[in-house]
């Protein structure tokens, strides 16, 4: 996950941003309870979402406890806890550590070596804990890497492996069948959007780096480095269209979904913030501004 | 039974006027229309029984289940519209068709590529079996290659024209909600523009400066 999942802030009610950051930080205190405390770096907002759905979906009340935190020491603010947010922070880990080994192998970096070696520990334990979706997500890493080892110029197949990983991430198996199916074709379509607007915002750097991008074998770039911005106006319109279809097939299956608690900040985060975040990366709105986090 | 207040998202006690636009606007947000070549389409067209079935509940009269027997009707004819469209087509084509209205993808997709004849229909079809798989960018370039080959054809343009559309949906949806409802710096720098010559009309002033 790469932390693309965000509300917009500006369009929260004050208490659902408090709610949102009890997820967010519970998320955070439950990586720090249970996995360590430098594995808390690895935390993204795409993770705290995760929690916030599956908890409205099982309906589980928000309980709020207010507490001090290391990052704020002075500030005491809301936490949240439960089984789901346990889960939510176990995926965040088990999704972070291949992340850091696909930079490793991609470009053995110091840094990343250092990250997996903080990070193997907790993630031995999770491969027994979680030993079926560490089983599934490791066969779509792997079969993702091998596209892009043979340099799949169909921009679904590239983002195939991605958006499968993410319906299993979303599959929460004490759920009943209908409900799994819907979080299924939400996390898919999730997955799907993630893989390709991550695509188009690492383009520049793919190009200088000469790395594989899905983007740029399927509208065959060949340009040099001032042929970016064009290539970019070129291929703006068709990626706009497959990235709102995703969406907006994900806005459908959250529409079946029961879910009552937090649905304003979920709804915030699915209508509002992802298209805002859309809007930004393919540069329509406020182009080149800096992003604050929430 | 759910709470039929529950399902239609208004307040017991609700009146009159208010149950009347939730059941629309559920309606339209679960309409087959919207659901059609979504892998969930099953599930949306039970949801809208029940919210059916809660309207009729609360509103407790008759007229409801026109509506209700209106909109199933449409569902109904949503979902045989591929059958319909395949008249003139050939044999093996009916099968394909036949195998995506069942929910049978993979078997679809094998007969479909053993088909040598590719044709306006074969580049339609091959479209519809991408869009319920979730390969949006494919699914788009076989309906434009089956409207280039038959430009005449209105099924075929019909679902390009639906699938330009659904990205469409989701940002009025979108807009409803709020989004780029504020208003711009541009705009604020004229609104202010404007009230300073205003001012300056009737001989104040807004801005010192200028």
């Amino acid at each position: 996950m790469f932390g693309y999942i965000m509300p917009e802030k500006p369009e929260l009610k004050i208490k659902e941003y408090d709610i949102y950051r009890a997820y967010y930080c519970g998320v955070c205190k439950s990586i720090g309870k249970r996995h360590g405390q430098i594995e808390r770096m690895t935390l993204t907002y795409d993770a705290a979402f995760l929690a916030m759905l599956l908890c409205s979906t099982l309906n589980i009340e928000t309980k709020l406890v207010k507490e001090s935190c290391i990052v704020h020491p002075i500030k005491k603010s809301f936490v949240t806890y439960n089984e789901i947010i346990d889960y939510s922070s176990d995926i965040n880990i088990i999704l972070a550590y291949n992340n850091i080994k696909d930079k490793w192998e991609d470009d053995k970096s110091k840094v990343a070596l250092v990250a997996m070696a903080v990070l193997k520990k907790s993630y031995k334990k999770l491969m027994v804990e979680h030993s079926e979706k560490c089983a599934i997500i490791n066969k779509r890493l792997g079969d993702l890497s091998l596209l892009e080892k043979a340099k799949c110029d169909s921009i679904d197949a590239a983002a195939e492996p991605f958006a499968k990983l993410m319906e299993e991430v979303l599959d929460y198996n004490k759920l009943d069948d209908k409900t799994r199916q819907v979080l299924r074709w939400l996390g898919y379509n999730l997955g799907k959007w993630i893989y390709l607007i991550d695509a188009f915002d690492d383009l520049e750097d793919d190009i200088k780096s000469a790395s594989y991008n899905p983007l740029l074998t399927h509208f065959k770039y060949n340009g040099s480095g001032d042929g970016i911005s064009e290539f970019k106006n070129q291929i703006r319109g068709q990626i706009e269209f497959i990235l709102l279809y995703c969406l907006g097939e994900a806005a459908k299956a959250f529409e079946l979904l029961a879910t009552n608690e937090n649905k304003g900040i979920l709804e915030n985060i699915l209508y509002i913030g992802m298209l805002s975040k859309t809007d930004k990366i393919l540069c329509k709105r406020s182009c080149g501004k800096g992003e604050k986090s929430v | 039974m759910k709470n039929p207040y529950e399902v239609l998202g208004v307040k017991q006690g609700a009146s009159e006027e208010e149950i009347k636009k939730a059941y629309r606007d559920q309606v339209k947000k679960y309409h087959p229309d919207q659901y059609q070549d979504n892998p969930l389409s099953k599930l949306a067209e039970e949801k809208l029984k029940e919210i059916n079935e809660a309207y009729e509940y609360v509103s407790g009269k008759g007229q409801t289940t026109k509506a209700s027997n209106g909109w199933s009707g449409r569902s109904a004819a949503a979902g045989s519209q591929g059958s319909q469209g395949s008249q003139g087509g050939d044999e093996s084509f009916k099968q394909v068709r036949m195998l995506i209205n069942n929910g049978n993808i993979a078997d679809a997709e094998a007969l479909l590529e053993s088909i040598p004849n590719k044709n306006a229909e074969w580049f339609y079809l091959r479209g519809l079996l991408f869009m319920k798989k979730g390969w949006y960018n494919e699914a788009v370039m076989n309906m434009k290659q089956a409207v280039n080959m038959d430009p005449s054809n209105y099924e075929y343009r019909d679902a390009l024209n639906k699938m330009n559309a659904n990205s469409n949906v989701y940002r009025g949806n979108a807009n409803n909600r709020g989004y780029g409802a504020g208003p711009n710096f541009c705009d604020m720098c004229t609104c202010l523009w404007c009230s300073d010559s205003m001012c300056e009309c009737c001989g104040g002033d807004l801005i010192g400066c200028c």
